[in-house]
């Protein structure tokens, strides 16, 4: 019987197009309110490996732990509660990819430590490895620290558990390669990559009873107002580099292949 | 100010490309901020490693050595370099962004009271400042920033600097070789192994010079109105053992295999790049059957010279954003290449 | 034969959920319905002011499933008069609404053709000479008349420019808040459960399916969700409505015979540009003189603009995409474009029979709102703030009933809903627009001269036509290009783009003299960058095909295959086989290939031979 929490905020849809603009707290994306939000990819892929893993050990209980903006939360929380159940725990702050990866820790970390009845020796502590937003793959082992933590896994493409109550991890290592772990018990971190399941089917049970607990989270959420921290922008900026094309067409394929190969293997 | 270059030896006891990388960067950083800058080398014997860069201008070399730094884990490694920093006092820490220091980084940092970013790309120093570069959003926008916090971990990314700025100093007076020894942390995680595709189909190879990047045309109706997956996945994978190639593949082809479509049983997540995969670092890239706009195309963001095959001369993939686009069938034109790497 | 099927809704093991109301679609209609819905459904103190009857202690259970990914990616060229949403926001701030400006300058104008490739009738080519030679008198400038005066019946003065997109989540949003209705994104509806004449509830579509609809990997049929009530809201194109009306027929006389494709871009304005915000342009004339042009400006130097395609023009490529590049690039129009960058992109059929396409509105355990109700004007061209006012009528019939304790019997919902709408301007409005389009059933000019007297006599007098269905008005492709391509060019042309599985439209327009778009990268792109850069257009995995050719052996025959030119996001494509082939991962869910067919469906010749489903993605873009 596990606590398996899963940290996840939101980023947007991933199929937008995003320019940075500098705000009155430092960089932000232009319409930053306006864009479709969702629940970041690697997060979604700790929740859904909560969920299975929840399923599988029963007694077990999925928290979700998000930050980001009440109204966005309101409308990402529509499309992930019909997926797998969970019970939310909503901090109301900004979302953007330029807060600073320690500030959102030290929101997660008391907001995880105020949970009724958390048990460490139980805990399942999840997350994405890294954000699709900030990208720093840094949240995860800040709030493992902050809960004393110290059995840490990134990169992390399966969990599976043993007879004897071990955690066996596999984590993506260079090389198109996976290092396999074995932690004799919990707690752990957990930074998943894309692990191996599928996209849940969306089930109106499912979020109809995950939705009680939503709106009520939602109603009492607290304000945690992350910021850049000690970090001083001089820029960001879109990637300006243009590359003349040169297009190539109408002449056989063969001519293409050695063109190709050429290139291939010149220097 | 002082720096601390933290990295770890391969198994076969040698620092690998990427950390030479990051130690050229290192000294770069030390000599623009005119301060001593020293190594901290983390592994069960990091002796022979320590000697490899010992004439590098490090003012010191620190190892934290045994069996139990022999396995990349994070309570030992927080604690190795938690040690190595505190040894120091270095107010600057640079690794290389291994996925071993990249796991405990953050963790060290704040046990340090620091802080730590990943990702680096750039190093740059003005008015004794150092400033960092790296992507946000998936590597869709770049910014540049400082912090003020000390100390300040950085996991610097491959092909930041080159390793030669190391093998121009090896001529210089070698530093001591200090071994630290620390208590060892309770952990309760062994690393049992590694699991990797047989050799013969292992198709992401980080040091190739070529990645391959396939899109989800291959696995669509040709224009004879057949889908021809199999034929796709034969030419393909006949290119990746003839080239000695690494393979990418765009998002909507991995995805396709949930669709119970057709698809290409070799093709995992690990191979997936772009705005929910990976950005490899490669000298060249050619792309085959891509369609997509900029969401989907970060993952040509590291790839020097590149190359497009697509039966649109409008690609998004492909224009303004590759060097050459052949309007060509691929199915046709791989066939020839191959046909030509064959003999 | 029926015109779809749903091939597991048989599936033994369907589960079933229970609630007071479920509402099909979340747009205008279902944002009126549910905001007059949730304001009355909690007391001041946070207590349920209506019990649920199907769980008695519990406060009322409305759902709402939307198909679309996200409650904000609808579609629509909005400039409203806002009447209702003012009535049901009475303090209305226009800046809380992302996008929305209220209008300023309203601007009517005719296009002359400046390329000389459009097909103009001999009375418009007349009409374009006499213009252009009394130019300096006339006022043209930019090869375009800026119309003196615009009628009172086009008037949106007072009114607002709005994003569907941005409108709707910002409706969503503050219904959520409240916490009285839940709405449910990425939820299509495959159909109303009828049980001996009654709607029962809902049924949604299958996951875990292959494109046919056979159970696989991960299979999940779809729930059945039960309710006293469900309220129908999907929108002119939408299953569940098309399942209505072929049940339950429609009233006599009514018929759902005129369609418009709406196409839109959003764009981001060059600095150049000094059009204001809340300045509306409508165009006619210009790329064809069936296409009809509209542009809004909103804050923050961001345009909506676009065209509508109507069924009524009879042409077997009417392609929206290819018109409305050219379109943008009208002098009087890129002067304004040119160096703007394309931020969005989509696409929408509406419904434009008006009132004459309204269905039974209610039935046991029915009723339906909205465009899908006929509730569009047709002669102010007006449906947002429109079908706002069905939803809000229907709440208002709900709530009446709910107090009552009244069952929603037919006869109930007439006496409530019906008897509101009838007794509204809205519905007065419709009547005298009724006629309003019938002269361009005739053709462009009687069209115009029709609608305007029909505007200006408040309904009294119109221009005669009799509408058919679009399928009746398809002609074929030697017919349309009769004398400017030869029949055998066209048979090469039409073979060719079979074998290489595209549209013949981009082909058979550069043919008659439309020039090639100067693509840039930025405004100009080519249709499928459209479809990533500006429509964002994404398929979830594991749902049916929701294009389906019904009789694809009689599809071999089809000369125009116009399916195929009309799609909006080239998800229909031919083949050699001379069948058509939907890739679902392109469809954006216009519906445009539900009226653009050529043949009629052998058992019901009001159909033809695609079926469009409920189905799952599509746009992922929240500022159309």
């Amino acid at each position: 019987m596990y606590q398996i929490i899963v940290c996840g905020s939101l980023v947007p849809d991933p199929l937008q197009t995003l320019e940075p603009i500098t705000g009155p707290a430092g960089p932000a994306l232009r319409n930053e309110m306006m864009l479709p939000a969702s629940l970041d990819p690697w997060a979604r892929h700790a929740l859904y490996e909560a969920a299975n893993l929840a399923t599988i050990h029963p007694g077990s209980k999925v928290w979700l732990v998000s930050l980001g903006p009440k109204a966005k939360l309101q409308q990402v929380m529509m499309t992930i509660a019909q997926k797998v159940p969970f019970e939310l725990i909503a901090l109301d702050g900004p979302t953007g990819g330029f807060t600073d990866a320690a500030e959102t820790a030290a929101a997660l970390a008391d907001a995880i430590s105020a949970i009724p009845g958390l048990d460490l020796s139980k805990v399942l502590l999840f997350g994405g490895w890294e954000s699709a937003s900030r990208g720093a793959g840094a949240t995860m082992q800040i709030v493992g620290e902050r809960l004393s933590i110290t059995e840490q896994f990134q990169g992390v493409d399966s969990l599976t558990i043993g007879d004897d109550g071990s955690l066996r991890i596999m984590e993506r290592v260079e090389g198109g390669q996976h290092q396999v772990s074995v932690c004799n018990a919990p707690p752990a971190v957990i930074g998943w990559a894309t692990g191996n399941l599928p996209e849940p089917s969306n089930n109106p049970r499912v979020g109809m009873s995950n939705m009680r607990g939503i709106m009520a989270a939602l109603q009492t959420i607290k304000p945690a107002p992350v910021g850049t921290g000690d970090i001083t922008f001089t820029s960001v900026a879109l990637p300006t580099q243009t590359r003349t094309t040169r297009i190539i067409k109408d002449i056989p394929p063969a001519q293409i292949a050695a063109d190709i190969v050429a290139w291939i293997k010149g220097g | 100010m002082s720096t601390l270059f933290l990295a770890h030896p391969e198994p076969d006891g040698t620092l690998a490309k990427s950390a030479l990388e990051a130690l050229s960067a290192t000294i770069q950083l030390a000599a623009s901020l005119e301060t001593p800058f020293c190594v901290g080398l983390v592994g069960e014997n990091p002796g022979p490693a320590a000697n490899s860069i010992a004439g590098c201008g490090a003012a010191r070399i620190l190892t934290v050595s045994g069996a139990q730094f022999s396995q990349a884990r994070y309570a030992t490694d927080a604690a190795a370099a938690e040690a190595l920093c505190r040894a120091t006092a270095a107010t600057l820490v640079t690794t290389p962004a291994t996925s071993r220091w990249n796991r405990v980084l953050p963790g060290v940092a704040h046990r340090l009271g620091g802080h730590a970013d990943s990702h680096v790309t750039g190093l740059t120093v003005a008015a004794g400042q150092p400033s960092i570069s790296r992507w946000f959003y998936r590597q869709r926008m770049e910014a540049v920033f400082t912090r003020s916090t000390r100390p300040w971990l950085l996991a610097l990314e491959g092909g930041i600097a080159p390793v030669a700025a190391v093998s121009n100093r090896q001529a210089q007076v070698t530093a001591p070789i200090e071994n630290i020894t620390l208590t060892l942390p309770a952990t309760r995680t062994q690393v049992t192994g590694f699991e990797a595709p047989a050799s013969d189909q292992q198709t992401i190879r980080p040091d190739a010079d070529l990645l391959f990047v396939t899109g989800a045309g291959w696995t669509k109706k040709q224009a004879d109105g057949k889908v021809k997956a199999a034929e796709a996945g034969a030419l393909i994978l006949d290119f990746l053992r003839l080239s000695r190639s690494s393979l990418g593949s765009t998002k909507s082809l991995v995805d396709l295999g949930g669709e119970g479509q057709s698809v290409l049983p070799f093709l995992s997540h690990l191979n997936q790049i772009g705005q929910t995969g990976s950005t490899p670092r490669h000298a060249k890239g050619l792309a085959t059957c891509c369609h997509g706009e900029e969401p989907h195309t970060v993952g040509w963001r590291f790839i020097g010279e590149r190359r497009a095959i697509s039966m649109d001369a409008n690609c998004g993939w492909a224009r303004g954003k590759a060097d050459i686009l052949y309007v060509a069938d691929a199915f046709a034109v791989m066939a020839e290449v191959n046909a030509l790497l064959a003999t | 034969m029926p015109l779809s099927a749903d091939p597991t809704s048989a599936a033994p093991d369907r589960p079933r959920m229970d609630a007071d109301i479920v509402c099909v679609g979340f747009g205008p209609a279902a944002g009126g319905f549910l905001t007059t819905l949730a304001a009355a459904t909690m007391n001041p103190d946070g207590s349920p002011a209506l019990e649920s009857p199907s769980m008695p202690g519990m406060p009322l259970q409305v759902m709402c499933y939307e198909r679309a990914d996200d409650i904000g990616f609808g579609v629509s060229g909005v400039v409203t008069q806002a009447s209702s949403l003012r009535a049901s926001f009475p303090e209305l701030d226009p800046a809380q609404i992302p996008m929305a400006a209220p209008v300023t300058a309203e601007k009517i104008l005719y296009l002359l053709d400046p390329i000389g490739a459009s097909r103009r009738p001999f009375i418009l080519r007349a009409a374009d000479r006499t213009i252009r030679t009394l130019g300096g008198f006339l006022g043209v400038k930019h090869h375009a008349i800026e119309l003196p005066w615009t009628p009172s019946f086009l008037n949106k003065h007072g009114g607002l420019v709005l994003s569907m997109g941005q409108f709707t989540q910002w409706v969503g949003n503050q219904l959520m808040a409240t916490g009285t209705v839940q709405i449910w994104p990425a939820s299509p509806v495959s159909e109303a459960i009828i049980e001996n004449n009654a709607v029962t509830g809902v049924r949604l579509s299958d996951q875990g399916v292959t494109r046919d609809g056979k159970p696989s990997a991960g299979f999940t049929p779809g729930m059945e969700v039960r309710a006293p009530l469900t309220v129908i809201a999907d929108g002119p194109a939408g299953a569940v409505g098309q399942q209505l009306d072929e049940h339950f027929g429609v009233p006599h006389g009514h018929h759902l015979h005129d369609w418009a494709l709406g196409m839109k871009f959003v764009v981001d304005l060059p600095d150049s540009c000094e059009l204001a915000p809340g300045t509306v342009l409508h165009t006619i004339g210009f790329p064809e003189p069936e296409i009809f042009g509209f542009l809004y400006v909103h804050p923050d130097r961001v345009a909506s603009l676009g065209i509508f395609v109507p069924s009524w023009f009879d042409s077997p490529v009417r392609t929206a995409y290819r018109y409305l590049q050219h379109w943008m690039m009208h002098p009087y129009l890129w002067r304004h474009l040119k160096g703007g960058r394309l931020r969005s992109w989509g696409a929408k059929s509406l419904q434009e029979s008006g009132r004459r396409g309204e269905p039974h509105l209610t039935g046991d355990g029915f009723a339906r709102i909205g465009e899908g109700s006929g509730s569009t004007n047709v002669l102010t061209n007006s449906g947002v703030d429109e079908a706002w006012a069905t939803g809000v009528q229907l709440a208002c019939a709900v709530i009446d009933l709910l107090t009552a304790g009244k069952p929603f019997s037919r006869e109930n919902l007439d006496a409530t809903y019906v008897k509101r709408r009838r007794a509204s301007q809205l519905d007065a409005a419709g009547r005298i627009a009724e006629k309003a389009r019938d002269g361009f059933q005739r053709g462009v000019v009687p069209g115009l001269i029709g609608t305007l007297l029909t505007g200006l006599t408040r309904g009294a007098v119109s221009m005669p036509g009799r509408p058919c269905p679009p399928h009746a008005r398809v002609p074929g492709l030697e017919n349309y290009y009769a004398g400017r391509i030869s029949k055998e060019e066209i048979a090469r042309i039409r073979k060719d783009c079979d074998t290489k599985g595209i549209a013949a439209s981009g082909i058979l327009m550069d043919r008659v003299g439309w020039p090639a778009i100067p693509l840039d990268g930025e405004l100009l792109v080519s249709h499928q960058d459209a479809l990533l850069m500006g429509g964002k257009v994404q398929a979830s995995a594991g749902y049916a095909d929701h294009v389906v050719f019904l009789y694809p052996a009689e599809c071999v025959s089809c000369d125009s295959k116009i399916c195929v030119e009309m799609c909006s996001g080239q998800a229909i494509t031919p083949s050699e086989n001379g069948r058509p082939v939907f890739d679902r991962e392109k469809c954006i869910h216009c519906g445009a290939c539900l009226w653009n067919c050529a043949k009629a469906h052998p058992h019901n010749p009001e159909h033809a031979l695609v079926s469009f489903q409920a189905g799952s993605g599509g746009l992922h873009s929240a500022e159309n």
